[in-house]
């Protein structure tokens, strides 16, 4: 016989882990995260940074939202489209945000996209890619446009053009072929849409419609819902039932209005 | 893989970075710069050795002394943190540069974080494939261009026949003058046999 | 055994089994609709592995005979060998009694043939739609081991949970009671499986690209196809 068990005296308690790997084999998991399974794409051209996403976000094989956003705010400057568990792109997102600001006020200066990588990268590394987060961080500060992927491990690149997600390699496909150094503004849009629609239709994991988000100098336009290459197909009836379809066992009526005394003097 | 010449020390590395059978990256710099004339080579996972390269980038600016740090202070931070993490890190790391002690110093932390001096060394996934080449070609006290032609051939052959490694070559060349690198494209390599004239 | 020691027991001695595994999921849907005098199958035609679509046009229903359309979905290499060995057979019992074979005969025919692969079976869910010897339409819907019988409607594939709730609702008019319930005329039964799909579609990753109706009627077979959402 096994002697009765310890009494942990401090520390972590990991009782819990144990149950839930044996319910984990019993078939009894715990429910799956949002994920997003994405097309997310960064570009370089002439003037700045262009940032695009797709919309769709997926619980298992089930589209959990048509028209999710996945371009993040980080600070004025800067943006970060996000692909992985969704919970954790918003999180880092929100977290590193609100550090810039508080950087921001304590220096009196412009965020710098080098700073938000250092600080992404460094928490996602000691989180030994448990925090599942692939991000594009794009922006425009004191050294010109730049453009950074960081990997849910913390290892991140600098480079011209990157994408990211299930749908990457797809978009990829679209940017190796078509980018070239300082693209006009127009023709940067029409790449990273034809990017992003290459996603769309070619990964089961992205889908619905284009995000956009231009960054320049002093200057941000978000075009949320840039393209929408898949509108609903109208349905052939309407299946509105008349008043009184549903059965019911039972019915009460709940006065939710008391009245007590006299009304309240307001005037 | 990094050589000793005359004058100081030429580090070369390709610019692949895999995920799986994806590359990630296909210009990347793995030539990471730790201090105005110390350098360092990553091999193993890109999150591990960017993070141990920052941290002894890092600790070689803090730390003020009345002349630059050395490549051997450099190289023992590296050896410490390999060494004490050699759990959680996948890291290879070879570390070079030039300092007034020593001149051109190439100290190797390989995966467990042992550290080892030696006057050329090679690491990474394709480095097994150029060993023969290396320990043949290898000459003592060799020029700057006989040095830089002797790297870019040997990253070049481990390129060609390892599937982790590829895209272009980055070199730089480190001396009491300063950094230079240079930067040759795929397409701007030497070519070695490559198959033709297979007996069918 | 106390908990603890169950647990550990559990933990440790389990073999990891891997190697060969003979099958995958190649999504998609399809639906059938069983009326007074006609019968519709519908199904998608988008063939998937993970989350790559291996073709946009790879149908999953076909016409066994005049009176019949099969659909079949899951694993679509069983489901096209399946569909092969059913020809075949329908083939012989034709020259055999010199007669077409009745969906009768054929669900029966449908069934022996899956479960004569009991341990190693065709991983697919079937659904046989047609005219019966009185002119009514029926459905069939199996298991991968060959359990059939006969339903009114029913939903097959990685959409089924969406939409036999829906067919449930609209064709055999459950949860709901009001007096004028419609008939199922075939235009309704199409625009059923129409709506079925886009709006599946919309939902399910596995289901899109293009939708095909088969209507069968006494006097033949037709095929209507409709585009799907891409994405």
């Amino acid at each position: 016989m096994r002697a009765k068990a310890e009494i942990p005296k401090g520390g972590f308690n990991f009782d819990n882990y144990r149950r839930n790997v044996f319910l984990e084999k019993q078939g009894l998991g715990l429910p799956k995260a949002i994920k997003t399974g994405t097309t997310i794409i960064g570009i370089h051209f002439k003037d700045g940074i262009i940032l695009g996403a797709d919309t769709r976000s997926t619980n298992d094989t089930i589209v959990a939202n048509k028209n999710c956003k996945k371009i993040h705010y980080l600070a004025p400057n800067m943006y970060c489209a996000g692909a992985g568990t969704a919970a954790d792109t918003e999180q880092s997102n929100a977290l590193i945000s609100s550090q810039l600001e508080l950087h921001r006020l304590a220096t009196g200066r412009q965020s710098r996209v080098i700073t938000a990588v250092a600080m992404l990268k460094q928490m996602l590394f000691r989180y030994q890619g448990h925090v599942s987060a692939a991000l594009i961080i794009g922006g425009y500060d004191i050294s010109g446009p730049s453009l950074y992927n960081v990997h849910p491990h913390g290892s991140s690149d600098k480079l011209p053009f990157v994408a990211m997600g299930s749908g990457s390699l797809a978009a990829m496909a679209i940017l190796e072929s078509r980018w070239t150094k300082d693209l006009e503004r127009d023709d940067a849009i029409e790449l990273a849409k034809d990017a992003i629609e290459a996603g769309i239709f070619n990964d089961l994991g992205s889908g619905s419609n284009v995000d956009i988000n231009i960054i320049e100098k002093d200057k941000v336009e978000i075009l949320k819902n840039y393209a929408k290459p898949n509108e609903r197909a109208v349905k052939e009836q309407s299946y509105k039932y008349k008043r009184g379809a549903t059965a019911y066992l039972k019915e009460y009526v709940r006065e939710f209005i008391v009245t007590e005394g006299d009304a309240m003097d307001i005037s | 893989m990094a050589v000793e010449y005359q004058g100081g020390v030429v580090i070369g590395a390709d610019s692949r970075t895999t995920l799986g059978a994806y590359v990630a990256n296909r210009v990347t710099d793995k030539l990471t710069p730790l201090h105005d004339k110390i350098y360092c080579c990553r091999s193993g996972s890109a999150a591990d050795t960017q993070f141990i390269a920052e941290l002894v980038r890092y600790y070689l600016q803090i730390v003020q002394h009345n002349e630059p740090p050395s490549v051997q202070t450099a190289a023992a931070l590296f050896h410490e943190l390999c060494y004490q993490n050699k759990d959680h890190l996948l890291a290879g790391i070879i570390c070079a540069g030039w300092d007034k002690h020593n001149g051109g110093t190439i100290y190797t932390i390989p995966l467990g974080g042992s550290i080892h001096r030696q006057p050329f060394t090679i690491g990474g996934s394709g480095s097994s494939f150029i060993y023969g080449y290396c320990d043949a070609n290898y000459r003592k006290n060799m020029t700057q261009e006989e040095t830089v032609e002797f790297v870019k051939n040997a990253v070049t052959l481990a390129m060609s026949r390892d599937g982790s490694s590829g895209g272009c070559v980055r070199i730089a060349i480190i001396n009491e003058d300063g950094v230079k690198k240079h930067f040759f494209p795929g397409n701007q390599l030497p070519v070695f046999y490559e198959g033709e004239d297979t007996v069918s | 055994m106390n908990p603890v020691d169950f647990y550990n027991e559990t933990l440790t001695s389990v073999p990891t089994e891997h190697g060969f595994y003979p099958y995958e999921s190649n999504g998609g849907t399809a639906l059938a609709i069983a009326g007074e005098d006609f019968c519709v199958v519908a199904s998608d035609t988008r063939q998937s592995n993970g989350y790559l679509i291996n073709a946009r046009y790879a149908p999953k229903a076909f016409k066994m005979s005049e009176k019949a359309v099969l659909a079949n979905s899951v694993f679509a290499a069983d489901g096209n060998a399946l569909v092969r060995r059913l020809t075949q057979r329908i083939q012989w019992y034709k020259h055999s009694h010199e007669k077409e074979i009745s969906i009768t005969a054929l669900a029966q025919l449908v069934s022996n043939t899956l479960y004569y692969k009991r341990f190693f079976p065709f991983y697919t869910q079937v659904l046989l739609g047609g005219i019966d010897e009185s002119g009514a339409g029926v459905v069939y819907s199996f298991d991968p081991v060959g359990s059939y019988g006969l339903e009114v409607c029913r939903a097959n594939g990685t959409a089924s949970a969406l939409i036999q709730p829906f067919l449930d609702n609209q064709v055999e008019f459950k949860n709901v009671q009001f007096d004028d319930k419609p008939r199922m005329t075939l235009d309704r039964a199409i625009c059923i499986a129409k709506d079925a799909f886009t709006s599946a579609t919309e939902r399910d990753i596995y289901t899109g690209d293009h939708l095909e109706i088969f209507i069968i009627k006494q006097d033949g077979i037709t095929i209507e196809s409709y585009p799907l959402k891409k994405d």
